[in-house]
């Protein structure tokens, strides 16, 4: 791989410098300086096609011309919806170019929210990914009166389809593509049209409560937030880092990773065939660096720990000596001995180091976890294996930049660090984090309420989040408004009893319930892969999802994990009763109670499966009793 | 496919390259070193017995194309063996003709010997086919046999030393060369057919004629195509055989040859090239392995006497034994030990052929 040297002219760079410029700029500066460079990888037909710097530069001109000619122009909304791809990449850099706000779909959204975001957006153009996302905003088109233009990136599927608003990626990249234009003056051009000062796209939040609100973003603090992560991680401009792309860009996580970063560090991107084939990619690639959501690093460590459990007996002893010995050197770690001991050495050598190679994640060097709560069991358990992961804390309102990151290597969890460089936080009321800086999102797209609620005439942002410093570190202890008060009064932070619990590789999701109530209750969503492998190896037979959800061994087997999970509880915190889901939360189905990003809307949550919530308390069943029993006396 | 993590192809030519991964290319390099010095530490009858297994290589990948790959029977090895070395007998007795002659002239017997008892396979199958085939063995011999005799060579006919450019191969170190270049040239050009539309079509015919007639493979031809390479190739082996031996006689192919050949390829692992040289080395080594497990087991001395009676014996058993409980023959063996470290620590998967 091609090395960087440090400090090379492409990445120096700074916050105030990068306040004054904008995306499509950048682009066009490193079509100039590294023309050569490998931009980013995506995989198509079996090969991974190396984009330059150029290639970049030549495709975004080009549809950003095509887009120009089918009426983008300065402050007119596109929305994209769906995977990850080169070609999202290309037709926001495009969109951004030919002066548009951009704003991504969630690829899991279901129709009522497309319909929500494309109306509060007002997209003027909607790029569809394939076929799939076209049959979903084609019986909404007609209804929206903004849209002019759907843009579909892979036509496989699409022949049969008549409709006049229907364009293709390559037809955009043929008709604005011209032979003597190598793009980098086109994009020069259109960049001097634009301002810092410019909205550059817009993110919805998940919205765990109500609808998702638009935050809007400038170009430039958008620039200067995400590179306070590269201030925070100054490896990302060290040398060439490999990351695999597997976050929705419409997060802004995901955005940073695969767009905005590779302009401003050494960060190359890599795109897999498809999102179905991540397990591939991330074994192709072998990334040193991921951004990932907690989400996905609990379900590959639960993969792993369920395979190596139907593994041979030798090779299940070899993993629990490498446990023990990897377990207490972790310890020894986060208390400041970073030297690398000769047993765990060669137990990771033995065991750590198969299973991340057989992942694909044997090379990662830096994996930064942020969207949610990290559950420290699963951030420990990844550094025992080897891999240095760091929990930051930011929010969509930080315009892709960090409010605090663990700096690490192998910082113990529990915190999210050091406060990042370009803000300043503070405690407010109900410890409720405040945060204030140059780089945080305008406002809320057409929501002057909403924007005046969340930041107050001082400047600071109201996260929702309340926290605690521990010495200079930023600790959360959960969203203000989920806290739990028991009947006994007792304040309870839900989500931190259910990151304990998320360490079972059998959980895929739990809600815990318990306000003004007499103790704690959960609702638990089986991981179905793990769970399903787990019955098979003991014999189980089921059916699908819901028997095996209903049968009594595996709510045997999630009694022990609650029952596991209840020891590091005090009394007070512990689950004293759970509920299985009957069925997967899938965010597609309008109404179900998880968020595209599978974020649990609490309150529901509760709505939807009151009755078994319900169920769980006994004065609801005594009062069924009663009641029962006096229909008798009666 | 890669053993570990981190590779991925940008060009289609990867994909053609026959060592791609530094692993493998540090393998190469060690077998190659490995291969390069070992005449020089070799005691005599070690480097006797490379030679044989490099021999038997070359003859057993040309059977392996033919049984394993293309799935045609035969039972015809050694007269084809007999073929190769009765023509580089003859010319050599007869004209005085150099090896340069001698070998090509082999090559094109036995691609007509390969074409003729082929064309039975267009008809027959299995059993059948391999009854044909004994027939190819049977003429062979006889019209070797009647050679000796007519020309007075009745004790067999002594060939001279081959000489090569200049070069005069008398000794066991420079056979080692050649067999070697033999044999991987052999394998070479086999792995190269295997993987272009021959070997494909060969090995549609393999798992079912019908399917590959509908894919559009001409089956006809096909299996002509792999009687013919694999029995030229195979003459082409008979002939060094008579150089390596400076000897050919008609008692040296026996059927039991033939067998031998068969076993080669069921022990290392039909439709496995890397089963015909394992399997070539397990044929050739057997018979030392048991004289040798005689000499030092607590074995009564008047049955020292039965080495040979013990020997077929011991490799009926073995075969047996392979069919019965690995019949995907040694490289099945190899690849289970290599998935176990492959996947270590999960689960070994089942293995895909």
């Amino acid at each position: 791989m091609k090395q960087i040297a440090p400090g090379s002219s492409a990445f120096r760079t700074s916050l105030s410098a990068l306040r004054t410029r904008t995306a499509p700029l950048l682009l066009a500066e490193r079509g100039r300086l590294t023309p050569g460079d490998v931009a980013f990888r995506s995989k198509h037909l079996g090969l991974y096609r190396e984009r330059t710097w150029l290639d970049y530069c030549r495709m975004v001109a080009a549809c950003a011309r095509s887009l120009q000619a089918l009426g983008v122009v300065k402050g007119v909304r596109v929305a994209i919806m769906g995977d990850p791809c080169e070609e999202w990449l290309i037709l926001d850099q495009a969109a951004q170019a030919a002066g548009a706000i951009t704003f991504g779909i969630y690829p899991t959204a279901s129709t009522a929210e497309v319909e929500y975001q494309m109306r509060d957006g007002g997209a003027l153009l909607f790029v569809a990914e394939n076929q799939e996302y076209v049959d979903k905003i084609l019986p909404l088109a007609d209804r929206l009166e903004g849209l002019r233009w759907i843009v579909v990136i892979d036509t496989a599927a699409m022949f049969g389809y008549d409709d006049r608003r229907l364009k293709s990626f390559v037809e955009l990249l043929a008709e604005g593509g011209r032979a003597n234009d190598d793009g980098i003056s086109t994009l020069e051009i259109m960049a001097g049209e634009l301002s810092a000062e410019d909205p550059a796209f817009i993110v919805y939040t998940s919205g765990t409560t109500g609808n998702p609100k638009g935050a809007l973003i400038k170009h430039g603090a958008h620039l200067a937030a995400a590179y306070s992560l590269v201030e925070h991680y100054p490896m990302l401009a060290l040398e060439e880092q490999r990351t695999v792309v597997f976050l929705p860009l419409c997060h802004v996580l995901g955005r940073d990773a695969a767009i905005t970063l590779p302009l401003i560090s050494a960060l190359v991107p890599h795109f897999g065939e498809n999102l179905a084939e991540m397990p591939t990619t991330f074994y192709e690639v072998a990334p040193t660096m991921l951004f990932a959501v907690p989400r996905y690093l609990q379900k590959f460590a639960s993969q792993a720990v369920v395979a190596i459990g139907n593994s041979s007996p030798l090779k299940r002893l070899c993993y629990a000596a490498a446990m023990r010995i990897g377990r207490s050197f972790a310890r020894r770690r986060w208390s400041g001995d970073q030297a690398l001991a000769w047993p765990y050495r060669l137990m990771h050598a033995l065991a750590f180091a198969p299973i991340l190679n057989k992942m694909g994640l044997d090379e990662l060097r830096l994996v930064i976890s942020g969207g949610a709560p990290l559950p420290p069991e699963t951030m420990a358990l990844w550094q025992i294996w080897g891999v240095n992961v760091v929990e930051i804390y930011g929010q969509t309102e930080t315009a892709g930049g960090i409010i605090s990151g663990q700096s690490g290597p192998f910082p113990r969890p529990g915190d999210v660090g050091t406060i990042a460089a370009n803000v300043e936080v503070t405690l407010g009321d109900d410890n409720e984090i405040l945060v204030r800086g140059a780089d945080l999102f305008s406002a809320y797209w057409r929501n002057e309420e909403a924007t005046h609620s969340a930041v107050d005439a001082a400047g600071w942002l109201h996260t929702g989040d309340a926290g605690e410093w521990r010495v200079d570190c930023l600790r959360i202890v959960d969203r203000i408004r989920d806290f739990i008060v028991t009947d006994g009064g007792k304040t309870i932070s839900p989500s931190y009893i259910e990151n304990i619990m998320r360490a079972s590789p059998y959980m895929a999701e739990i809600a815990v319930f318990g306000h003004a109530r007499k103790y704690l209750t959960a609702l638990i969503e089986i991981d179905f892969d793990t769970v399903s492998d787990w019955a098979r190896d003991q014999g189980i037979a089921y059916t699908g999802f819901t028997s095996l959800a209903h049968n009594p061994k595996v709510e045997t087997l999630l009694r022990e994990e609650i029952e596991r999970g209840n020891t590091q509880l005090a009394r007070v915190e512990q689950i004293k009763q759970f509920r299985i889901l009957p069925k997967a939360l899938d965010p597609e189905e309008d109404g179900e109670p998880v968020t595209p990003t599978r974020k649990v809307k609490r309150k529901q949550m509760y709505e939807r499966f009151k009755e078994l919530v319900e169920a769980m308390y006994d004065d609801h069943e005594a009062r069924l009793l009663a009641q029962s029993i006096g229909d008798v006396a009666a | 496919m890669p053993s570990s993590s981190g590779y991925f192809r940008t060009h289609y030519d990867q994909d053609l390259r026959f060592i791609d991964t530094r692993t493998q290319r540090y393998c190469l390099w060690l077998l190659l070193a490995w291969l390069a010095i070992y005449p020089f530490l070799a005691t005599e009858m070690l480097l006797d017995l490379a030679n044989q297994v490099l021999l038997a290589s070359v003859g057993a990948i040309a059977l392996m194309l033919l049984t394993g790959f293309a799935g045609q029977v035969s039972l015809g090895h050694a007269g084809l063996l007999a073929a190769g070395a009765f023509t580089a007998g003859i010319l050599f007795k007869e004209f005085a003709a150099p090896v340069w002659v001698t070998l090509p002239a082999s090559a094109a017997i036995g691609a007509v010997l390969g074409l003729l008892f082929g064309l039975p396979s267009l008809r027959l199958r299995g059993l059948y086919l391999a009854v044909s085939t004994l027939a190819l063995h049977f003429i062979v011999a006889y019209l070797g046999g009647e050679y000796e005799a007519k020309r007075g060579f009745s004790s067999g006919i002594v060939i001279d030393p081959p000489v090569l450019f200049g070069w005069v191969l008398d000794s066991a170190q420079a056979w080692y060369f050649v067999l070697l270049a033999a044999s991987a040239g052999t394998l070479l050009l086999a792995a190269n057919l295997l993987r272009s539309k021959t070997g494909r079509a060969w090995r549609a015919i393999h798992d079912r004629e019908a399917v590959a007639e509908a894919l559009g493979v001409n089956v006809p031809a096909h299996k002509l195509l792999a009687f013919v390479i694999s029995s030229s190739l195979t003459a082409m082996a008979g002939c060094l055989f008579a150089y390596f031996r400076g000897f050919v006689s008609v008692e040296a192919f026996t059927l039991f040859l033939s067998i031998q050949y068969v076993a080669m390829v069921i022990v290392g692992g039909m439709g496995s090239l890397l089963g015909a040289l394992l399997g070539a080395a397990f044929v050739v080594l057997f018979p030392y392995g048991i004289e040798w497990a005689m000499a030092i087991l607590p074995i009564p001395t008047r049955w020292s006497g039965m080495v040979f009676a013990v020997d077929y014996a011991a490799f009926g058993l073995v075969m047996i034994a392979f069919l019965l409980f690995e019949p995907q023959g040694l490289v099945g063996i190899w690849r289970r030990m290599q998935n176990y470290f492959l996947l270590w620590p999960f689960k070994q998967q089942l293995m895909r052929k």
